[in-house]
């Protein structure tokens, strides 16, 4: 299979809500910086893949159509990768396929939502069976709650270790320029908010954000002109039908079948070990958790141990989500590409205030839909 | 797709179900499910054998955010790689295309549908303008087509009578063909009388939205030869976007359409359009087919109706095309299974050896797809 880099990255400053530009324009801001950190025109692209969360979030049917004229995109193809909140991965993973295939030399991957111009829970909540599910649909929290309930007793995910999830993601996420939510909080604050759903409580969920990311991704021949690009080592977008009766939400199945793909891809054996930096979308607190061991970072119930022990922290032997997280900033849509974005920083020696000395291989996690649809991505300063 | 160390890729299978104004008594999962069996029926491929499922829908005419989480099931897609493309389902083909070229995997099914009956289409069009200068306008699909069959009229000299011989012919082929729900065809007078929804068309040169969902199985070539009879190769692949703005258009012309089927012929290595005797392509009007027929490079400007005389060199859209059965998101990938049926012998008599197939999204097609196949 032929190599393929990242060859740039741009975020927005992200917002609870940009009242300064629309959709495209707050799209066009990631792309500007991307081609920038590339040293790239959109003469260059090849080929465009657009990302957003579901379209009644921003209220635009088939956003891409309109964005291909603010961000020069007229006459290339262009076209919409939808998966729920992991969209953005999902659609790196289809420019990945683009370069592989020889279709495109240069491929641009936008992702953005601009979760200021609609009601985000009631759109949600459209996700659900308009037969059997959605008159008692409350958005994704209750059955989120019940799943952090069901972890809690089987594999020991407390309402403890999910508070020092949110704590170390609110204090790195002071690190990071484009983050929003900047407030430094402590376990019993987390302890001690307001039960939304329990044991989902405020301080364990992320902001809603508006805000956008652009990767550019290339071929082997792109990246010679690159100064230090990022391999994609591995990539993979797994699901489950989430009307599978056999289908167990303890240990998220697509989430394990896409983590070892990619590990095999990546030749990866020992994920703690041999992985310098992981970003992992967390919609919740208790999904971090619960990815660490989907993602073999420990053994199944030992999150909360993990989480404990420090590791996890910006200055442990295997720091999570440096950035912040979902936690600094939360546009859904863009979230996954986000994770990617950061990875790739943090191996291309990019990564500022929240760099990881010496950072070689990253790891990027994904997820969306009602938790059956997961994404890992590897990548590594190396080509392998 | 020529280089060395990529994987030849071919259509090995494909179903549809009969497209019909509407399917009350199946549900979407009810359409799917029923391709998918259809298509893996007798084809010597088990669901087990496909690693990728990519799949193309509407949100907005599901009436459901990521409705692909609730299709899943019925797609066979459990514990598999999955996304959608939430275009028309030709663009769907070309991600399973280049996964598969690619060598990320060997087997790919791309499926498409959407139940129109049960949307507003007009809602689905005038939702996918912008909100600032074209929404207010309250334009949609219908009043977008009139508007582009004005320009083409006086920009290129075709007349309304050409117009209506495309409509004429595409009812009358779509007539044939047992896929497509109808009532029997309108004559030329019946098209002529019709109400003028959007001058200059009348109703039955607008496209009829139909229930329905159609699928297609990629293989790479080692897989397709071992266990298809009949693989039909993909040689090229195209696609590019106009302006979302219809101001900003070339009057009379489809730019996309003519960029798309350059990228395909590239990639094909073909350098004349001519070398195909068959073409399926999509509209959602009869100027817009017009349009679409000279973009890709088989009439002059003006000139499409010549590819509707009998002596034409090519055969546009044998299967009816998309005015008599208009699925919207599976509107292009329907084409592609068509041109597939004919290349592949599903029609009986192999009458061409190679194929061209279009697809269009957005508001006044402004984004196209190509791909050419060969038996």
């Amino acid at each position: 299979m032929r190599n393929v880099a990242i060859l740039g990255v741009g975020q927005t400053n992200h917002a609870r809500r940009r009242t300064d530009v629309s959709t495209i324009g707050l799209s066009r801001e990631a792309v500007l910086r991307a081609l920038e950190d590339a040293d790239l025109t959109m003469d260059d692209i090849d080929s465009v893949v657009v990302c957003s969360g579901p379209v009644l979030f921003a209220a635009v049917n088939q956003p891409e159509k309109w964005l291909a004229d603010a961000i020069g995109a007229r006459n290339k193809p262009v076209v919409r990768v939808t998966s729920g909140g992991g969209t953005g991965l999902a659609g790196a993973l289809a420019a990945v396929n683009q370069v592989r295939a020889g279709h495109a030399n240069r491929v641009l991957v936008i992702a953005y939502d601009k979760l200021s111009e609609g009601a985000l829970q009631y759109s949600i909540s459209t996700l659900y069976d308009p037969f059997w599910g959605r008159e008692f649909a409350v958005g994704i929290m209750g059955f989120s709650a019940a799943y952090w309930k069901s972890r809690m007793d089987l594999l020991g995910h407390s309402e403890e270790a999910a508070a020092m999830v949110s704590v170390k993601n609110h204090k790195n996420a002071l690190l990071n320029p484009y983050a929003h939510v900047k407030k430094e909080i402590t376990v019993e604050d987390v302890l001690n908010s307001k039960p939304l759903c329990w044991p989902i409580k405020l301080l364990d969920v992320p902001p809603i954000s508006d805000g956008a990311c652009a990767v550019i991704l290339g071929s082997e021949d792109a990246a010679k002109k690159s100064e230090n690009p990022a391999w994609i080592r591995g990539m993979a977008y797994y699901c489950e039908a989430e009307n599978a009766a056999y289908r167990s939400m303890i240990q998220s199945e697509p989430l394990t079948i896409a983590a070892a793909k990619v590990y095999r891809q990546a030749g990866i054996t020992n994920p703690r070990r041999q992985v310098d930096v992981v970003e992992v979308q967390e919609p919740y607190t208790c999904f971090e958790l619960s990815y660490y061991e989907g993602l073999g970072l420990c053994p199944s119930g030992g999150a909360a141990e993990l989480m404990a022990s420090g590791a996890t922290q910006i200055d442990g032997d295997i720091p999570v989500n440096p950035s912040g997280g979902c936690m600094g900033a939360n546009p859904i849509g863009a979230t996954a590409l986000i994770r990617l974005a950061e990875v790739a920083q943090q191996v291309r020696g990019k990564a500022g205030a929240y760099q990881i000395e010496g950072a070689k291989v990253g790891l990027a996690q994904a997820g969306g839909g009602w938790a059956n649809l997961r994404g890992v991505a590897v990548v590594s300063s190396e080509k392998g | 797709m020529m280089n060395d160390d990529l994987e030849r890729v071919a259509i090995v299978a494909s179903a549809q179900t009969q497209l019909r104004s509407a399917w009350g008594s199946m549900q979407h999962v009810d359409l799917i499910g029923a391709t998918v069996n259809d298509l893996l029926n007798g084809s010597g491929f088990r669901i087990q054998d496909i690693d990728v499922i990519i799949d193309c829908g509407s949100d907005v005419l599901d009436g459901r955010s990521i409705s692909n989480c609730g299709f899943l099931g019925a797609m066979g897609a459990h514990h598999k790689e999955e996304s959608r493309v939430e275009e028309d389902g030709i663009f769907g083909a070309i991600y399973g295309a280049n996964k598969v070229s690619g060598g990320s995997a060997d087997v790919a099914l791309v499926i498409a549908y959407s139940k129109p009956s049960e949307s507003s289409v007009a809602g689905y069009y005038s939702t996918l303008s912008e909100p600032f200068y074209q929404r207010p306008l309250g334009l949609d699909h219908i009043s977008a087509a009139g508007l582009l069959a004005n320009q083409y009229l006086t920009y290129s000299g075709a007349s309304e009578e050409d117009l209506i011989t495309i409509a004429f012919e595409s009812w009358r082929k779509a007539s044939h063909n047992k896929d497509v729900e109808m009532l029997g065809a309108p004559s030329r007078d019946d098209i002529a009388r019709a109400v003028r929804i959007a001058d200059p068309l009348t109703a039955p040169q607008i496209s009829r939205n139909v229930d329905g969902a159609v699928a297609i199985l990629i293989a790479k070539e080692s897989v397709a030869r071992k266990l298809s009879d009949k693989p039909v190769w993909i040689t090229g692949i195209g696609s590019a976007i106009d302006s979302h703005y219809l101001t900003e258009r070339v009057p009379g012309k489809m730019k996309a359409a003519e960029t798309a089927t350059k990228f395909a012929l590239k990639s094909a290595g073909i350098s004349d359009i001519k070398q195909f005797k068959l073409a399926e392509v999509s509209a959602t009007s009869s100027a817009n087919e017009a349009m679409v027929v000279e973009a890709m490079g088989f009439a002059d400007f003006g000139k499409a109706i010549n590819c509707y005389s009998e002596n034409s060199a090519v055969s546009i859209n044998p299967s009816g095309g998309a005015i008599p059965a208009d699925p919207i998101m599976a509107t292009g990938l329907v084409r592609l299974h068509e041109a597939y049926k004919q290349l592949s012998g599903g029609y009986g008599e192999v009458k061409f050896d190679k194929a061209i197939a279009h697809g269009a999204g957005g508001l006044g097609m402004q984004n196209h797809c190509v791909i050419t196949l060969e038996a």
